[in-house]
Protein backbone atom coordinates (compact mmCIF):
# COMPACT_ATOMS: atom_id res chain seq x y z
CA UNK A 1 0.00 0.00 0.00
CA UNK A 2 1.48 3.68 -1.00
CA UNK A 3 2.36 5.91 1.86
CA UNK A 4 -0.02 8.53 0.70
CA UNK A 5 -3.42 5.63 1.02
CA UNK A 6 -1.89 4.39 4.33
CA UNK A 7 -2.28 7.59 5.71
CA UNK A 8 -6.22 7.65 4.53
CA UNK A 9 -7.04 4.49 5.93
CA UNK A 10 -5.39 4.49 8.94
CA UNK A 11 -6.59 7.68 10.12
CA UNK A 12 -10.28 7.26 8.49
CA UNK A 13 -10.20 10.69 7.44
CA UNK A 14 -8.57 12.62 3.70
CA UNK A 15 -5.02 12.88 3.04
CA UNK A 16 -4.46 16.36 3.55
CA UNK A 17 -0.87 16.07 2.32
CA UNK A 18 0.51 14.18 -0.82
CA UNK A 19 3.61 13.65 -0.81
CA UNK A 20 6.21 14.61 -3.50
CA UNK A 21 9.80 13.02 -4.02
CA UNK A 22 11.44 16.04 -1.99
CA UNK A 23 8.46 16.33 0.94
CA UNK A 24 4.76 16.93 1.46
CA UNK A 25 2.52 19.40 -0.19
CA UNK A 26 -0.87 20.02 1.37
CA UNK A 27 -3.76 18.81 -1.07
CA UNK A 28 -5.53 21.75 -1.13
CA UNK A 29 -3.79 25.31 -1.47
CA UNK A 30 -4.71 28.90 -2.46
CA UNK A 31 -1.31 28.62 -4.00
CA UNK A 32 -2.77 26.54 -6.71
CA UNK A 33 -4.97 28.74 -8.26
CA UNK A 34 -1.74 30.64 -9.62
CA UNK A 35 -0.15 29.05 -12.91
CA UNK A 36 3.42 27.26 -11.80
CA UNK A 37 5.14 29.87 -13.59
CA UNK A 38 4.05 32.71 -11.18
CA UNK A 39 4.65 30.45 -8.53
CA UNK A 40 8.28 30.24 -9.50
CA UNK A 41 8.86 33.69 -10.28
CA UNK A 42 7.42 34.22 -6.29
CA UNK A 43 10.04 31.63 -5.79
CA UNK A 44 12.64 33.68 -7.25
CA UNK A 45 11.43 36.83 -5.88
CA UNK A 46 11.76 35.66 -2.43
CA UNK A 47 15.15 33.47 -3.15
CA UNK A 48 17.09 36.85 -4.61
CA UNK A 49 15.32 39.30 -3.41
CA UNK A 50 17.88 38.84 0.44
CA UNK A 51 20.90 38.93 -1.75
CA UNK A 52 20.13 42.96 -2.10
CA UNK A 53 19.15 43.55 1.41
CA UNK A 54 22.07 43.75 3.91
CA UNK A 55 19.58 44.81 7.08
CA UNK A 56 18.57 41.65 9.46
CA UNK A 57 15.18 43.28 10.30
CA UNK A 58 14.54 43.59 6.44
CA UNK A 59 15.08 39.84 6.17
CA UNK A 60 13.48 38.82 9.70
CA UNK A 61 10.48 40.91 7.98
CA UNK A 62 10.82 38.42 4.74
CA UNK A 63 11.44 35.32 6.67
CA UNK A 64 7.82 36.57 8.45
CA UNK A 65 6.43 37.05 5.30
CA UNK A 66 7.53 33.55 3.91
CA UNK A 67 6.23 32.05 7.13
CA UNK A 68 2.82 33.66 6.45
CA UNK A 69 2.64 32.47 3.04
CA UNK A 70 2.97 28.90 4.33
CA UNK A 71 0.42 29.31 6.54
CA UNK A 72 -1.90 30.83 4.17
CA UNK A 73 -0.64 27.90 1.40
CA UNK A 74 -2.50 25.42 4.05
CA UNK A 75 1.30 23.84 4.56
CA UNK A 76 1.34 21.96 7.59
CA UNK A 77 4.15 24.42 9.83
CA UNK A 78 4.56 21.01 11.55
CA UNK A 79 6.36 19.60 9.34
CA UNK A 80 8.67 22.38 9.29
CA UNK A 81 10.14 21.10 12.66
CA UNK A 82 12.70 18.59 9.92
CA UNK A 83 14.57 22.18 9.06
CA UNK A 84 15.16 22.94 12.85
CA UNK A 85 18.30 21.03 13.09
CA UNK A 86 19.50 22.74 9.36
CA UNK A 87 18.75 26.79 11.51
CA UNK A 88 20.58 25.54 14.21
CA UNK A 89 23.68 23.97 13.05
CA UNK A 90 23.99 26.84 10.24
CA UNK A 91 23.89 29.39 13.09
CA UNK A 92 26.52 27.43 15.67
CA UNK A 93 28.51 26.77 12.28
CA UNK A 94 29.13 30.18 11.47
CA UNK A 95 29.58 31.91 14.94
CA UNK A 96 31.77 29.47 15.80
CA UNK A 97 33.95 30.74 12.96
CA UNK A 98 32.91 34.68 13.15
CA UNK A 99 33.97 34.31 16.90
CA UNK A 100 37.35 31.93 16.58
CA UNK A 101 38.67 33.62 13.35
CA UNK A 102 37.28 36.81 13.22
CA UNK A 103 39.79 37.87 10.92
CA UNK A 104 42.55 41.15 11.52
CA UNK A 105 40.95 45.16 10.90
CA UNK A 106 42.21 47.43 13.24
CA UNK A 107 38.86 49.12 12.73
CA UNK A 108 37.13 46.08 14.90
CA UNK A 109 35.67 46.84 18.09
CA UNK A 110 36.39 44.29 20.85
CA UNK A 111 34.28 43.56 22.97
CA UNK A 112 33.95 41.14 26.44
CA UNK A 113 31.32 38.76 26.26
CA UNK A 114 31.76 36.03 29.35
CA UNK A 115 35.78 36.32 29.15
CA UNK A 116 35.95 35.98 25.76
CA UNK A 117 36.86 38.38 22.92
CA UNK A 118 34.00 39.02 20.25
CA UNK A 119 34.70 41.74 18.01
CA UNK A 120 31.47 43.45 17.02
CA UNK A 121 31.61 43.84 13.20
CA UNK A 122 32.45 40.73 11.87
CA UNK A 123 29.58 39.46 14.49
CA UNK A 124 26.96 41.73 13.55
CA UNK A 125 27.78 41.25 9.92
CA UNK A 126 27.52 36.75 10.51
CA UNK A 127 23.93 38.18 11.95
CA UNK A 128 23.25 39.70 9.42
CA UNK A 129 24.22 37.16 6.43
CA UNK A 130 22.46 34.70 8.67
CA UNK A 131 19.15 36.07 8.77
CA UNK A 132 19.35 36.71 4.81
CA UNK A 133 20.49 33.02 4.73
CA UNK A 134 17.56 31.63 6.70
CA UNK A 135 15.25 33.88 4.32
CA UNK A 136 16.25 32.44 0.99
CA UNK A 137 16.13 29.09 2.88
CA UNK A 138 12.55 29.62 3.32
CA UNK A 139 12.07 30.97 0.21
CA UNK A 140 12.53 28.10 -1.00
CA UNK A 141 10.87 25.72 1.76
CA UNK A 142 7.61 27.77 0.86
CA UNK A 143 8.55 26.63 -3.11
CA UNK A 144 9.02 22.95 -2.43
CA UNK A 145 6.22 23.02 0.22
CA UNK A 146 3.73 24.03 -2.05
CA UNK A 147 4.44 22.66 -5.67
CA UNK A 148 5.01 19.62 -6.63
CA UNK A 149 7.48 18.31 -9.32
CA UNK A 150 5.66 18.72 -11.97
CA UNK A 151 4.88 22.25 -11.47
CA UNK A 152 8.42 23.14 -11.22
CA UNK A 153 8.77 21.79 -14.51
CA UNK A 154 5.89 23.78 -15.73
CA UNK A 155 6.94 26.76 -14.47
CA UNK A 156 10.26 26.11 -16.18
CA UNK A 157 9.25 25.67 -19.32
CA UNK A 158 6.80 28.06 -19.26
CA UNK A 159 9.96 30.04 -18.51
CA UNK A 160 11.70 29.31 -21.68
CA UNK A 161 14.01 26.60 -20.31
CA UNK A 162 14.70 24.31 -23.29
CA UNK A 163 12.72 20.84 -23.07
CA UNK A 164 16.11 19.20 -22.39
CA UNK A 165 17.25 21.30 -19.68
CA UNK A 166 13.70 21.15 -18.13
CA UNK A 167 13.84 17.35 -18.29
CA UNK A 168 17.33 17.27 -16.76
CA UNK A 169 16.15 19.06 -13.99
CA UNK A 170 13.27 16.66 -13.56
CA UNK A 171 15.06 13.57 -13.38
CA UNK A 172 17.88 14.85 -11.01
CA UNK A 173 15.00 15.51 -8.93
CA UNK A 174 13.79 12.09 -9.51
CA UNK A 175 17.32 10.72 -8.64
CA UNK A 176 17.69 12.89 -5.40
CA UNK A 177 14.48 11.54 -4.08
CA UNK A 178 15.25 7.57 -5.12
CA UNK A 179 19.15 7.96 -3.68
CA UNK A 180 17.24 8.79 -0.43
CA UNK A 181 14.74 5.83 -0.97
CA UNK A 182 17.82 3.86 -2.00
CA UNK A 183 20.18 4.46 1.57
CA UNK A 184 16.51 3.85 3.66
CA UNK A 185 16.46 0.18 1.90
CA UNK A 186 19.83 -0.34 2.68
CA UNK A 187 19.88 0.72 5.96
CA UNK A 188 16.74 -0.84 7.14
CA UNK A 189 18.72 -4.16 5.44
CA UNK A 190 21.13 -3.67 8.25
CA UNK A 191 19.18 -2.91 11.03
CA UNK A 192 17.30 -6.18 10.10
CA UNK A 193 20.44 -7.71 10.32
CA UNK A 194 21.20 -6.90 13.82
CA UNK A 195 23.69 -3.69 13.02
CA UNK A 196 23.03 -1.30 15.83
CA UNK A 197 24.44 2.21 14.51
CA UNK A 198 23.69 3.41 18.62
CA UNK A 199 25.79 1.19 19.79
CA UNK A 200 29.28 1.89 17.75
CA UNK A 201 31.81 4.69 17.72
CA UNK A 202 31.58 7.29 16.04
CA UNK A 203 34.58 6.74 13.76
CA UNK A 204 32.68 3.41 13.10
CA UNK A 205 29.69 5.60 11.92
CA UNK A 206 31.98 7.72 9.71
CA UNK A 207 33.35 4.42 7.98
CA UNK A 208 29.96 3.10 7.94
CA UNK A 209 28.73 6.15 5.65
CA UNK A 210 31.90 5.82 3.58
CA UNK A 211 30.82 2.28 2.93
CA UNK A 212 26.90 3.17 2.01
CA UNK A 213 28.71 4.95 -0.69
CA UNK A 214 29.02 1.88 -2.96
CA UNK A 215 26.16 -0.25 -3.31
CA UNK A 216 24.11 3.44 -3.49
CA UNK A 217 26.55 4.25 -6.88
CA UNK A 218 26.09 0.96 -8.37
CA UNK A 219 22.30 1.09 -8.17
CA UNK A 220 22.33 4.92 -9.37
CA UNK A 221 24.59 3.71 -12.34
CA UNK A 222 21.74 0.83 -12.96
CA UNK A 223 18.77 3.00 -12.72
CA UNK A 224 21.36 5.44 -15.35
CA UNK A 225 21.41 2.81 -17.58
CA UNK A 226 17.67 1.74 -17.13
CA UNK A 227 16.45 5.32 -17.53
CA UNK A 228 18.46 5.82 -20.63
CA UNK A 229 17.04 2.25 -22.00
CA UNK A 230 13.34 3.62 -21.24
CA UNK A 231 13.95 7.10 -22.71
CA UNK A 232 15.19 4.78 -26.05
CA UNK A 233 12.01 2.89 -26.24
CA UNK A 234 9.92 6.10 -25.86
CA UNK A 235 11.79 7.43 -28.94
CA UNK A 236 12.92 10.20 -27.48
CA UNK A 237 15.72 12.28 -28.93
CA UNK A 238 18.10 14.84 -28.07
CA UNK A 239 17.41 16.97 -31.04
CA UNK A 240 13.51 17.29 -30.39
CA UNK A 241 12.78 15.48 -33.62
CA UNK A 242 9.49 13.60 -33.84
CA UNK A 243 8.01 10.96 -35.61
CA UNK A 244 5.11 12.96 -37.69
CA UNK A 245 7.62 15.92 -38.20
CA UNK A 246 5.21 18.29 -36.34
CA UNK A 247 6.95 20.35 -33.05
CA UNK A 248 6.99 18.66 -30.38
CA UNK A 249 4.15 19.64 -28.41
CA UNK A 250 3.91 20.40 -24.31
CA UNK A 251 0.93 18.29 -23.02
CA UNK A 252 1.45 18.93 -19.44
CA UNK A 253 2.15 22.49 -19.46
CA UNK A 254 -1.32 22.84 -21.70
CA UNK A 255 -3.22 21.82 -18.85
CA UNK A 256 -2.57 24.89 -17.20
CA UNK A 257 -3.18 28.32 -18.19
CA UNK A 258 -2.85 32.06 -17.16
CA UNK A 259 -5.28 33.89 -15.11
CA UNK A 260 -5.23 37.92 -14.10
CA UNK A 261 -4.41 37.44 -10.31
CA UNK A 262 -0.61 35.97 -12.19
CA UNK A 263 -0.38 38.72 -13.78
CA UNK A 264 -1.24 41.09 -10.89
CA UNK A 265 1.34 38.89 -9.06
CA UNK A 266 3.69 38.91 -11.68
CA UNK A 267 3.61 42.61 -11.88
CA UNK A 268 3.60 43.26 -8.31
CA UNK A 269 6.97 40.83 -8.03
CA UNK A 270 8.76 42.29 -11.02
CA UNK A 271 8.27 45.87 -9.75
CA UNK A 272 9.14 45.43 -6.05
CA UNK A 273 12.12 43.52 -7.34
CA UNK A 274 13.39 46.12 -9.98
CA UNK A 275 13.03 48.79 -7.17
CA UNK A 276 14.93 46.84 -4.40
CA UNK A 277 17.62 46.20 -6.81
CA UNK A 278 17.71 49.54 -8.21
CA UNK A 279 17.58 51.45 -4.48
CA UNK A 280 20.45 49.08 -3.21
CA UNK A 281 22.23 49.25 -6.07
CA UNK A 282 21.85 53.24 -6.51
CA UNK A 283 21.09 54.36 -3.05
CA UNK A 284 22.34 51.77 -0.74
CA UNK A 285 19.04 51.88 1.00
CA UNK A 286 19.68 48.80 2.44
CA UNK A 287 23.15 48.37 3.94
CA UNK A 288 24.13 47.23 7.40
CA UNK A 289 24.97 50.66 8.10
CA UNK A 290 21.45 51.58 8.19
CA UNK A 291 20.18 48.72 10.29
CA UNK A 292 17.98 50.40 13.49
CA UNK A 293 19.07 47.46 15.55
CA UNK A 294 22.97 48.26 14.32
CA UNK A 295 22.90 51.81 15.10
CA UNK A 296 21.20 50.69 18.42
CA UNK A 297 23.70 48.74 19.64
CA UNK A 298 26.87 51.22 18.47
CA UNK A 299 24.95 53.98 20.38
CA UNK A 300 24.51 51.24 23.16
CA UNK A 301 28.28 50.12 23.27
CA UNK A 302 29.64 53.42 22.15
CA UNK A 303 30.66 52.20 18.91
CA UNK A 304 31.55 54.72 16.37
CA UNK A 305 29.84 54.09 12.87
CA UNK B 1 0.82 -12.36 -45.15
CA UNK B 2 4.19 -10.68 -44.47
CA UNK B 3 5.42 -11.50 -41.19
CA UNK B 4 5.81 -8.64 -38.39
CA UNK B 5 8.96 -9.70 -37.22
CA UNK B 6 12.12 -11.62 -39.11
CA UNK B 7 15.37 -13.06 -37.40
CA UNK B 8 17.95 -13.84 -40.16
CA UNK B 9 21.13 -15.65 -38.47
CA UNK B 10 21.29 -13.33 -35.30
CA UNK B 11 23.81 -13.40 -32.88
CA UNK B 12 25.12 -11.10 -30.26
CA UNK B 13 27.85 -10.81 -27.53
CA UNK B 14 27.59 -8.65 -25.16
CA UNK B 15 30.44 -6.51 -24.73
CA UNK B 16 33.49 -7.96 -22.07
CA UNK B 17 31.45 -11.50 -22.05
CA UNK B 18 33.16 -14.99 -23.36
CA UNK B 19 29.79 -16.50 -24.97
CA UNK B 20 27.19 -15.05 -27.83
CA UNK B 21 23.80 -14.56 -25.95
CA UNK B 22 22.38 -14.89 -29.14
CA UNK B 23 23.58 -18.11 -31.09
CA UNK B 24 22.22 -17.51 -34.35
CA UNK B 25 18.46 -16.15 -34.29
CA UNK B 26 16.06 -17.36 -37.35
CA UNK B 27 12.19 -17.00 -36.96
CA UNK B 28 9.49 -15.30 -38.48
CA UNK B 29 6.76 -13.29 -35.97
CA UNK B 30 3.21 -12.85 -38.02
CA UNK B 31 1.57 -9.86 -37.64
CA UNK B 32 -0.82 -9.80 -34.79
CA UNK B 33 0.48 -12.88 -33.07
CA UNK B 34 0.46 -13.58 -29.50
CA UNK B 35 4.00 -15.10 -28.48
CA UNK B 36 4.68 -16.38 -25.38
CA UNK B 37 8.50 -17.06 -24.50
CA UNK B 38 9.87 -19.18 -21.84
CA UNK B 39 12.97 -20.50 -20.72
CA UNK B 40 15.01 -20.46 -17.96
CA UNK B 41 17.39 -17.29 -16.86
CA UNK B 42 20.26 -16.49 -18.32
CA UNK B 43 19.25 -17.95 -21.75
CA UNK B 44 18.37 -15.22 -24.25
CA UNK B 45 14.41 -14.79 -23.43
CA UNK B 46 15.42 -10.70 -22.49
CA UNK B 47 18.23 -9.70 -24.85
CA UNK B 48 15.89 -11.21 -27.66
CA UNK B 49 12.88 -9.22 -27.03
CA UNK B 50 15.80 -6.56 -26.45
CA UNK B 51 17.24 -6.88 -29.95
CA UNK B 52 13.74 -6.52 -31.71
CA UNK B 53 13.23 -3.05 -29.76
CA UNK B 54 16.28 -2.46 -30.90
CA UNK B 55 17.94 -1.74 -27.38
CA UNK B 56 20.22 -4.13 -28.65
CA UNK B 57 22.64 -2.34 -30.59
CA UNK B 58 21.30 1.01 -30.25
CA UNK B 59 21.63 0.99 -26.65
CA UNK B 60 24.44 -2.11 -25.72
CA UNK B 61 28.15 -2.28 -26.86
CA UNK B 62 28.53 -6.01 -28.37
CA UNK B 63 29.37 -7.99 -31.42
CA UNK B 64 26.03 -7.90 -33.51
CA UNK B 65 26.15 -10.43 -36.80
CA UNK B 66 22.81 -10.80 -38.90
CA UNK B 67 19.87 -9.28 -38.72
CA UNK B 68 16.31 -8.49 -37.50
CA UNK B 69 13.55 -6.95 -39.51
CA UNK B 70 10.85 -5.15 -37.91
CA UNK B 71 8.17 -5.01 -41.12
CA UNK B 72 10.55 -4.96 -43.54
CA UNK B 73 13.01 -2.50 -41.76
CA UNK B 74 16.78 -3.61 -40.47
CA UNK B 75 16.44 -2.50 -36.54
CA UNK B 76 20.46 -1.86 -36.95
CA UNK B 77 19.29 1.00 -39.57
CA UNK B 78 16.59 2.35 -37.56
CA UNK B 79 16.65 4.92 -34.90
CA UNK B 80 14.86 5.42 -31.77
CA UNK B 81 12.09 7.43 -33.16
CA UNK B 82 11.50 4.90 -35.86
CA UNK B 83 11.65 2.13 -33.42
CA UNK B 84 9.62 3.36 -30.64
CA UNK B 85 6.97 3.89 -33.49
CA UNK B 86 7.12 0.45 -33.98
CA UNK B 87 7.68 -1.45 -30.95
CA UNK B 88 6.99 -0.52 -27.47
CA UNK B 89 8.27 -2.30 -24.57
CA UNK B 90 7.68 -3.14 -21.03
CA UNK B 91 10.23 -3.95 -18.87
CA UNK B 92 9.77 -6.22 -15.85
CA UNK B 93 11.34 -3.22 -13.18
CA UNK B 94 8.18 -0.97 -13.97
CA UNK B 95 10.10 1.82 -11.77
CA UNK B 96 12.95 1.30 -13.99
CA UNK B 97 10.67 2.59 -16.69
CA UNK B 98 9.36 5.79 -15.03
CA UNK B 99 10.97 9.19 -16.65
CA UNK B 100 8.36 11.35 -15.46
CA UNK B 101 6.99 13.49 -12.34
CA UNK B 102 2.87 12.24 -12.80
CA UNK B 103 1.13 9.30 -13.98
CA UNK B 104 -0.25 11.76 -16.86
CA UNK B 105 3.30 13.55 -17.72
CA UNK B 106 4.43 9.40 -18.03
CA UNK B 107 2.02 8.63 -20.48
CA UNK B 108 2.32 11.87 -22.47
CA UNK B 109 5.99 11.55 -22.73
CA UNK B 110 5.93 8.93 -25.59
CA UNK B 111 3.37 10.75 -27.39
CA UNK B 112 5.12 14.14 -27.26
CA UNK B 113 7.60 12.29 -28.35
CA UNK B 114 6.41 11.43 -31.45
CA UNK B 115 4.56 14.45 -32.25
CA UNK B 116 0.55 14.30 -31.79
CA UNK B 117 -1.48 17.26 -31.35
CA UNK B 118 -2.59 18.34 -27.96
CA UNK B 119 -6.08 16.48 -28.61
CA UNK B 120 -4.70 13.71 -29.88
CA UNK B 121 -2.44 13.12 -27.00
CA UNK B 122 -5.33 13.47 -24.72
CA UNK B 123 -7.63 11.28 -26.15
CA UNK B 124 -4.76 8.46 -26.37
CA UNK B 125 -4.24 8.92 -22.50
CA UNK B 126 -7.91 8.50 -21.81
CA UNK B 127 -7.95 5.65 -24.02
CA UNK B 128 -4.92 3.94 -22.64
CA UNK B 129 -6.19 4.84 -18.94
CA UNK B 130 -9.14 3.59 -19.54
CA UNK B 131 -7.77 -0.18 -20.81
CA UNK B 132 -5.50 -0.50 -17.96
CA UNK B 133 -7.72 0.55 -15.15
CA UNK B 134 -5.48 4.21 -14.09
CA UNK B 135 -7.71 6.71 -14.91
CA UNK B 136 -7.78 7.17 -11.48
CA UNK B 137 -3.82 7.49 -11.03
CA UNK B 138 -3.12 9.86 -13.48
CA UNK B 139 -2.74 12.86 -11.24
CA UNK B 140 -0.14 10.46 -8.89
CA UNK B 141 3.29 10.62 -8.70
CA UNK B 142 4.36 6.91 -10.51
CA UNK B 143 6.63 6.49 -7.50
CA UNK B 144 3.96 6.65 -5.08
CA UNK B 145 1.61 3.73 -6.19
CA UNK B 146 1.76 0.20 -5.96
CA UNK B 147 3.41 -2.20 -8.04
CA UNK B 148 0.95 -3.66 -10.08
CA UNK B 149 -0.33 -0.32 -10.42
CA UNK B 150 3.14 0.83 -11.74
CA UNK B 151 2.96 -1.88 -13.96
CA UNK B 152 -0.01 -1.44 -15.36
CA UNK B 153 1.39 2.45 -16.12
CA UNK B 154 3.88 0.94 -17.67
CA UNK B 155 1.82 -0.70 -20.12
CA UNK B 156 -0.23 2.13 -20.40
CA UNK B 157 2.70 4.13 -21.53
CA UNK B 158 3.37 1.95 -24.66
CA UNK B 159 -0.31 1.30 -25.19
CA UNK B 160 -0.83 5.12 -25.35
CA UNK B 161 2.05 4.99 -28.39
CA UNK B 162 0.15 2.41 -30.20
CA UNK B 163 2.68 1.04 -31.90
CA UNK B 164 2.23 -2.26 -33.71
CA UNK B 165 4.41 -4.46 -31.96
CA UNK B 166 4.11 -4.90 -28.37
CA UNK B 167 6.66 -6.02 -26.06
CA UNK B 168 6.58 -7.53 -22.07
CA UNK B 169 9.24 -8.74 -20.57
CA UNK B 170 8.32 -10.38 -17.38
CA UNK B 171 5.40 -7.97 -16.93
CA UNK B 172 4.26 -9.77 -13.54
CA UNK B 173 7.44 -10.93 -11.91
CA UNK B 174 7.66 -7.82 -9.00
CA UNK B 175 3.83 -7.77 -8.81
CA UNK B 176 1.31 -9.14 -6.44
CA UNK B 177 -1.30 -12.05 -7.48
CA UNK B 178 -4.01 -9.89 -8.03
CA UNK B 179 -1.73 -8.03 -9.05
CA UNK B 180 -1.18 -10.67 -11.66
CA UNK B 181 -3.93 -11.09 -12.74
CA UNK B 182 -5.18 -7.63 -13.88
CA UNK B 183 -2.18 -7.76 -16.25
CA UNK B 184 -3.31 -10.74 -17.72
CA UNK B 185 -6.90 -9.26 -18.46
CA UNK B 186 -5.52 -6.25 -19.89
CA UNK B 187 -3.27 -8.89 -21.92
CA UNK B 188 -6.19 -11.08 -22.77
CA UNK B 189 -8.38 -7.42 -23.98
CA UNK B 190 -5.51 -6.46 -26.20
CA UNK B 191 -5.32 -10.39 -27.73
CA UNK B 192 -9.27 -10.19 -28.46
CA UNK B 193 -9.09 -6.93 -29.68
CA UNK B 194 -6.26 -8.46 -32.29
CA UNK B 195 -4.34 -4.93 -33.07
CA UNK B 196 -0.99 -5.81 -32.02
CA UNK B 197 1.80 -8.06 -32.40
CA UNK B 198 2.35 -9.57 -28.71
CA UNK B 199 5.05 -10.93 -27.36
CA UNK B 200 5.47 -12.02 -23.87
CA UNK B 201 8.23 -12.96 -21.66
CA UNK B 202 7.29 -14.73 -18.98
CA UNK B 203 7.47 -17.67 -15.94
CA UNK B 204 3.76 -17.96 -15.20
CA UNK B 205 3.09 -20.72 -17.79
CA UNK B 206 -0.36 -21.36 -16.45
CA UNK B 207 -1.96 -17.97 -17.51
CA UNK B 208 0.16 -17.58 -20.20
CA UNK B 209 -0.41 -20.46 -22.49
CA UNK B 210 -4.42 -19.78 -22.73
CA UNK B 211 -3.71 -16.97 -23.91
CA UNK B 212 -0.39 -17.36 -26.37
CA UNK B 213 -1.07 -19.10 -29.61
CA UNK B 214 2.56 -20.02 -29.90
CA UNK B 215 5.05 -20.70 -27.84
CA UNK B 216 8.95 -20.09 -28.26
CA UNK B 217 11.24 -21.64 -26.02
CA UNK B 218 14.80 -19.92 -26.04
CA UNK B 219 17.46 -22.45 -24.40
CA UNK B 220 21.13 -21.50 -24.34
CA UNK B 221 20.71 -18.75 -26.69
CA UNK B 222 18.69 -20.80 -29.24
CA UNK B 223 15.37 -20.66 -30.30
CA UNK B 224 15.17 -24.26 -29.13
CA UNK B 225 10.82 -24.19 -30.00
CA UNK B 226 8.61 -22.46 -31.60
CA UNK B 227 4.97 -24.27 -32.18
CA UNK B 228 1.48 -23.47 -31.98
CA UNK B 229 0.63 -23.56 -27.89
CA UNK B 230 -0.71 -27.20 -27.78
CA UNK B 231 2.00 -28.74 -29.87
CA UNK B 232 4.46 -26.55 -27.60
CA UNK B 233 3.13 -28.47 -24.38
CA UNK B 234 2.51 -31.77 -26.15
CA UNK B 235 5.94 -32.99 -24.93
CA UNK B 236 6.41 -32.02 -21.20
CA UNK B 237 9.07 -34.15 -20.72
CA UNK B 238 11.13 -32.21 -23.13
CA UNK B 239 10.23 -28.88 -21.52
CA UNK B 240 10.42 -30.11 -17.87
CA UNK B 241 14.41 -31.10 -19.33
CA UNK B 242 14.92 -27.27 -20.38
CA UNK B 243 13.75 -25.92 -17.29
CA UNK B 244 10.13 -25.31 -18.34
CA UNK B 245 6.81 -26.72 -16.21
CA UNK B 246 3.63 -27.01 -18.27
CA UNK B 247 0.27 -25.78 -17.44
CA UNK B 248 -1.28 -28.04 -14.20
CA UNK B 249 -4.12 -28.74 -16.01
CA UNK B 250 -2.22 -29.92 -19.80
CA UNK B 251 -0.08 -32.11 -17.07
CA UNK B 252 -2.71 -33.35 -15.44
CA UNK B 253 -4.53 -34.08 -19.07
CA UNK B 254 -1.38 -35.85 -20.21
CA UNK B 255 -1.10 -38.08 -16.80
CA UNK B 256 -4.74 -38.96 -17.37
CA UNK B 257 -4.03 -40.27 -21.01
CA UNK B 258 -1.08 -42.30 -19.91
CA UNK B 259 -3.28 -43.84 -17.44
CA UNK B 260 -5.82 -45.00 -19.90
CA UNK B 261 -8.65 -42.12 -17.86
CA UNK B 262 -8.87 -40.55 -21.50
CA UNK B 263 -7.81 -41.10 -25.22
CA UNK B 264 -4.61 -39.91 -26.74
CA UNK B 265 -6.68 -38.05 -28.94
CA UNK B 266 -7.86 -35.80 -26.82
CA UNK B 267 -7.54 -32.10 -26.99
CA UNK B 268 -4.52 -31.16 -24.61
CA UNK B 269 -6.13 -28.37 -21.99
CA UNK B 270 -4.23 -24.99 -21.22
CA UNK B 271 -6.21 -23.55 -18.17
CA UNK B 272 -8.28 -24.94 -15.79
CA UNK B 273 -11.68 -24.75 -17.23
CA UNK B 274 -10.65 -27.40 -19.70
CA UNK B 275 -8.97 -29.34 -17.47
CA UNK B 276 -12.25 -29.62 -15.83
CA UNK B 277 -13.81 -30.19 -18.70
CA UNK B 278 -11.25 -32.84 -19.65
CA UNK B 279 -11.95 -34.96 -16.27
CA UNK B 280 -15.21 -34.78 -16.42
CA UNK B 281 -14.55 -36.55 -19.99
CA UNK B 282 -12.93 -39.17 -17.84
CA UNK B 283 -15.01 -39.79 -15.12
CA UNK B 284 -17.73 -40.30 -17.88
CA UNK B 285 -15.63 -43.13 -19.73
CA UNK B 286 -14.80 -44.64 -16.31
CA UNK B 287 -18.85 -44.77 -15.67
CA UNK B 288 -19.68 -45.86 -18.88
CA UNK B 289 -17.01 -48.93 -19.13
Amino acid sequence: MNSEAARVSTTGRTAKARKTLLGYVPMESPFYAFHPATRLILFIFLGVIPLFIFIPEVNIFLLLINLALLRWGKVDVQRLKIYMPIIFTVAIFMFTVVILAPGRDPSYTPLEVLGITVFYQPVFFTFAAYWRLIAMLFGTILYFSTNRERELLVGLRALRLPFVASYVVGLSIRAAGMFMEDFRIIREAEQARGLDTKAMRFSDQVKLYMMYLIPLFSIALRRANEISNALFARGYTLTGRTSTGQPRQDYIRSTYSYSKRDFVAIVVMVVVFVATGLAQIFFDIFAIEHSPLNILLRQALEIPS
Amino acid sequence: MDPAIVFRDLQWRYEHRKNFALKGINLEIGKNDFIGVVGPNEHGKTTLVSAISGLIPHSYNGIYKGSIEVFGKKVFDSDALELATNVGIVFSDPESQFTAMTVEEELAFGLENMGFELAKIRERIEWAAEITLIQDLLDKSPYDISGGQKQRVAIACVLAMDPPIIIMDEPTSMIDPLGKNLIFEILRRLKEASEHTLIVVEHNVEQLAPLADKMLLMYEGLVDRYLPTKEFFADPSYLQARGVLAPESTEFVQWLIAEKALPASIDLPLDLAGGIEATHQALQRRSSS
